[in-house]
């Protein structure tokens, strides 16, 4: 059964990425919101990974220049092409540099290397650990796992963001203790999303026809019930990693995120707010439109995902 | 009436009373327009019965409404005209024509439950229908409602105006609707499957009830329905639809000895094709049954279920008893509550019994735990009702029809060998197999419902109502499949079903149910040709045949069971008919009835029965 089984699936699953594609396609062509979630996702995605050797400075050393301002937009075209041509000896300070001559462009492409990773992973983490509760505690309904449900209640009705200082002030401002507490927060809701989802689905009568087939409870959780309750956490998981990216910038911006230099869009806005005093909006602003329109493409994202499974 | 035969009154020349003339309503969908009702013609005359008929998706019940007016959602209507009482209904103002709703054109729609006002008392809300048509002071329309209520079949409207839609069964519910419907005493009522859903000795009730209302008050109905016995029994004429507009329209009487269209003679001539004469698919007479090996033995099998919040338990089957033979089908009949469903399902464990015994070849289920009976499943499979619902939605058809040969050693190789073979067995093309259910049809994924309870060659299926979620054709090539499969694989099983035409088609030997007790049992032939107990007697009487001869409405004597079903909390201390039984005396009030074999293989509980009084 199992070759048989994983032969269907891998045709049925080559034809499932291509209608996926085909539907990515067709809908980016006609929702212009779809879009621009999908580029904001990408884009944040790509300088991830490449962001760091994009930027023309290093986003950790100060330059000579303090304080600059960006350039005025007219003259952008014309920078742009002496920098691509080699005409210019230094690289413009697009978005201007800041009190300490940090090169502000260079911080804001270098920062979703820490932004994304730690919500990405704080994300992920937590829809593994919610679904995975959230399946057995919906299958199997006792007290233990009756109790696991009122844990988990206990721990959302704090509020988010003290729970995450607390924890952060705890253990420590590691990356991985930010990813934890992001966990904390974040793992009750999609253990609560996808219960809720798997006691639906265990009424259906499949259920009944593959218990009838003497298929194995933990096998039935596992093979039906499971893939058909993961969409309502697949939707969240977007929104998700919108509104982590904001708590981890907010918790930078408190002082119970990463360490300075890092760059980091948070604590770029928490140090360019002291700018502000000076008139330097350009400090602050950058990264704080940086999150604004991050947080709004993955929100996109997932309101595009919702209709879509609908 | 009989002067004019079975047709029911003709052409009498009277007035018409509502003429449709080509009526189109489009719909928006997904950016383009779908023409639900394109042409449509009609005329009714005043206080004749007119059936709509059609496959699912004809539009008749998009026509149906859009006579007053109305469409559904996204519909428009984008020409014809609806003249009634002289008057273009469709060119009025909307304020004239909310007047003649109600008051010259009643309605009753689907499904009660969503047409009742959730929030208010139906009392409040029949009240007010009244109060509308008639301008009368709330103290007149209660006591007018109350009144209607009781011609109704409503025992002790007073208590009954005070309930809420969700205390009310379906079947009450839809008496409130037609309640509001008839309240304004309209010249026409249009009635849109005013009984789907609805148990046969309820949907007898409510359409007689309904019959002897308009002759009482003169007043046409416009009966939509899918059901040839509905048409038979209960209408003057007959108009076809197909594809959005009127194909046909006949007398009944001359629409059942020659229909026009192809899809009334296809239709008549699939209902009249009795399986059971034709050849092959005959079922075997019981007799020939009788001395093969017994499969299956339950005894005093017993099933209660606790209630939240209460002390109470819903006593859902009560010590039944039958046994199953190899090769043979078993049919439990009954209608909603009678316990028939949990008897399947504990039969199979997907339900502890409470109590009783189950022996399976000798095993005895009813002790044995889950692991010990998994290798026992292989023997014993089901098909659900909803065909839909028991398959994974994310699953290809060659995996659901496999998923049961997980409990037989065969190879890779050999299980899609056997996908094979079973789809070819229950006549699917092989292309299907890659499919999901999703882009099946309703009668294609009962058939693979079939072929996966097929899948481990077991030698004993539970059929629960696996025709309910099909058009009467596909009901039809279900049932013949079915019974092919039987003689070839010689499976036997225990057919569930409400539906007395398909029992009479597929079952050697049935037990009736009434709340979670067998009420008479025995020979198929014997139950249909003599029924003893007054509950078979009156569900067999309430059975709509799609014949003319003895039509329901002609008959001196309807046998029928009054009111409804009692709860299975608190069931009556007597009989569990009394208060609904046509025959009952005081005795049956206080005595519980046992069951009592009357002749070989037949039983019945009922004293009057067994003491030779009917």
């Amino acid at each position: 059964m199992v070759s048989t089984r994983s032969g269907a699936s891998v045709s049925s699953r080559l034809t499932a990425v291509r209608s996926v594609a085909v539907y990515v396609g067709q809908r980016a062509r006609h929702d212009g919101l779809f879009l621009f979630g999908l580029l904001v996702a990408l884009t944040v995605l790509f300088l991830a990974l490449f962001g760091e050797l994009l930027a023309p400075y290093d986003p950790r050393e100060a330059t000579a220049n303090v304080g600059m301002p960006p350039p005025p937009l007219k003259d952008w075209p014309q920078l742009a092409y002496r920098a691509l041509t080699g005409q210019l000896d230094a690289a413009p300070h697009w978005f201007g540099t800041d009190f300490y001559g940090l090169d502000v462009f260079s911080r804001v492409i270098s920062a979703p290397r820490t932004d994304v990773s730690i919500a990405l992973g704080g994300a992920l983490v937590s829809l593994l650990l919610g679904t995975g509760l959230g399946l057995v505690a919906g299958f199997y309904r006792n007290w233990a796992t009756g109790l696991l449900v009122r844990a988990s209640d206990v721990l959302q009705s704090f509020p988010v963001f003290i729970t995450a200082m607390v924890l952060v002030a705890l253990s420590g401002r590691h990356t991985g203790n930010i990813v934890l507490a992001l966990c904390l927060v974040y793992t009750p809701i999609f253990l609560r999303l996808t219960r809720a989802e798997v006691m639906g689905q265990a009424r259906h009568g499949y259920v009944e026809a593959a218990r009838a087939a003497g298929v194995r409870p933990w096998i039935i959780a596992w093979r039906h019930v499971l893939p058909n309750s993961l969409v309502p956490a697949l939707i969240q998981l977007s929104v998700t990693i919108g509104f982590a990216i904001i708590l981890t910038a907010g918790l930078s911006f408190v002082g119970a995120g990463v360490q300075p230099p890092t760059p980091e869009w948070g604590l770029m806005i928490s140090q360019g707010a002291g700018d502000l005093n000076y008139g330097w909006w350009w400090p602050s602003v950058f990264p704080g439109l940086a999150i604004s329109i991050t947080v709004l493409g993955f929100a996109a994202l997932g309101h595009v995902l919702e209709e879509a499974f609908r | 009436m009989s002067a004019q035969g079975p047709a029911g009154r003709r052409d009498d020349g009277r007035e018409p009373l509502l003429v449709a003339r080509d009526l189109t309503v489009a719909f928006q969908r997904d950016g383009g327009e779908v023409t639900a009702v394109d042409g449509f013609n009609l005329e009714i005359r005043a206080g004749e019965i007119v059936g709509l008929m059609g496959a699912p998706g004809s539009g008749k019940s998009t026509a149906a409404l859009a006579l007053t007016g109305l469409t559904r959602s996204t519909g428009q209507i984008r020409s014809g005209a609806v003249d009634f009482l002289g008057a273009n209904i469709l060119a009025l103002p909307e304020e004239r024509r909310r007047q003649l709703r109600g008051k010259g054109i009643g309605l009753i729609t689907q499904n009660p439950r969503a047409a009742l006002h959730p929030m208010l008392r139906v009392g409040a809300q029949l009240i007010n229908v009244y109060r509308a048509h008639h301008g009368v002071d709330r103290e007149t329309a209660r006591r007018a409602a109350a009144q209607l209520l009781g011609r109704l079949g409503i025992n002790d409207p007073e208590r009954r105006l005070a309930a809420y839609p969700h205390e009310l069964s379906t079947g009450m519910a839809q008496r409130f609707v037609i309640a509001m419907a008839v309240a304004g005493e309209p010249q026409l009522l249009i009635a849109d499957e005013p009984t789907s859903g609805l148990d046969v000795t309820i949907q007898a009730q409510l359409l007689d009830q309904l019959w002897d209302g308009a002759r009482a008050t003169g007043s046409a109905v416009l009966l939509v329905t899918q059901d040839l016995g509905i048409v038979a029994n209960y209408c003057d004429r007959v108009a076809v639809m197909h594809a959005g507009r009127v194909v046909e329209t006949q007398t009944v009487g001359q629409f059942f000895a020659q229909p026009q269209h192809s899809y009334s003679r296809n239709i008549l001539a699939l209902l009249r094709s009795d399986p059971g004469a034709a050849g092959e698919t005959a079922p075997a007479r019981s007799a020939e049954i009788g001395d093969r090996p017994v499969l299956l033995q339950v005894k005093d099998l017993h099933k209660t279920f606790p209630l939240q919040h209460s002390a109470k338990v819903v006593q859902a089957v009560d010590r039944v008893s039958f046994q199953l033979r190899s090769g043979e089908t078993f049919g439990l009949v009954g209608e909603s509550g009678s316990g028939k469903t949990t008897v399947g399902r504990t039969l199979l464990h997907l339900e502890q019994p409470t109590g009783g015994e189950i022996l399976f070849q000798g095993h005895p289920l009813h002790e044995m735990a889950e692991r010990q009976l998994r290798p026992l499943r292989a023997r014993m499979q089901i098909v659900f009702q909803d065909p839909m619902d028991s398959m994974d939605p994310r699953w290809t058809i060659e995996q659901v029809i496999s998923e049961p040969l997980g409990l037989t050693e065969l190879s890779a190789t050999a299980k899609a060998a056997r996908v094979q073979q079973l789809l070819q067995a229950v006549a699917l093309p092989l292309e299907l197999r890659a499919e999901k259910p999703r882009a099946l049809s309703a009668g294609q994924r009962q058939r693979v419902a079939v072929a996966r309870a097929m899948a481990p060659d077991p030698d004993f299926i539970v059929l629960d109502e696996p025709t309910s979620a099909l058009t009467p054709e596909t009901t039809v090539e279900m049932l013949s499949l079915l019974r092919r499969l039987q003689l070839d694989f010689g499976v036997s099983y225990l057919f569930i079903s409400h539906d007395l035409a398909t029992v009479r088609v597929l079952c050697h030997r049935i037990a009736v149910l009434y709340l979670g007790q067998v009420v008479e049992t025995g020979a198929k032939e014997d139950i249909f040709a003599a029924p003893r107990h007054p509950y078979t007697r009156a569900l067999l009487a309430s059975h709509l045949y799609p014949e003319l001869e003895n039509r329901r409405v002609d008959r001196a004597v309807r046998e029928t069971l009054k009111g409804e079903v009692p709860s299975p909390v608190d069931l009556p201390s007597g009989c569990y008919l009394y208060g609904r039984c046509p025959m009952q005396r005081e005795r049956c009030r206080s005595e519980p009835q046992e069951l009592t074999r009357i002749e070989e293989d037949r039983a019945v509980r009922c004293w009057r029965v067994g003491e030779g009084e009917i």
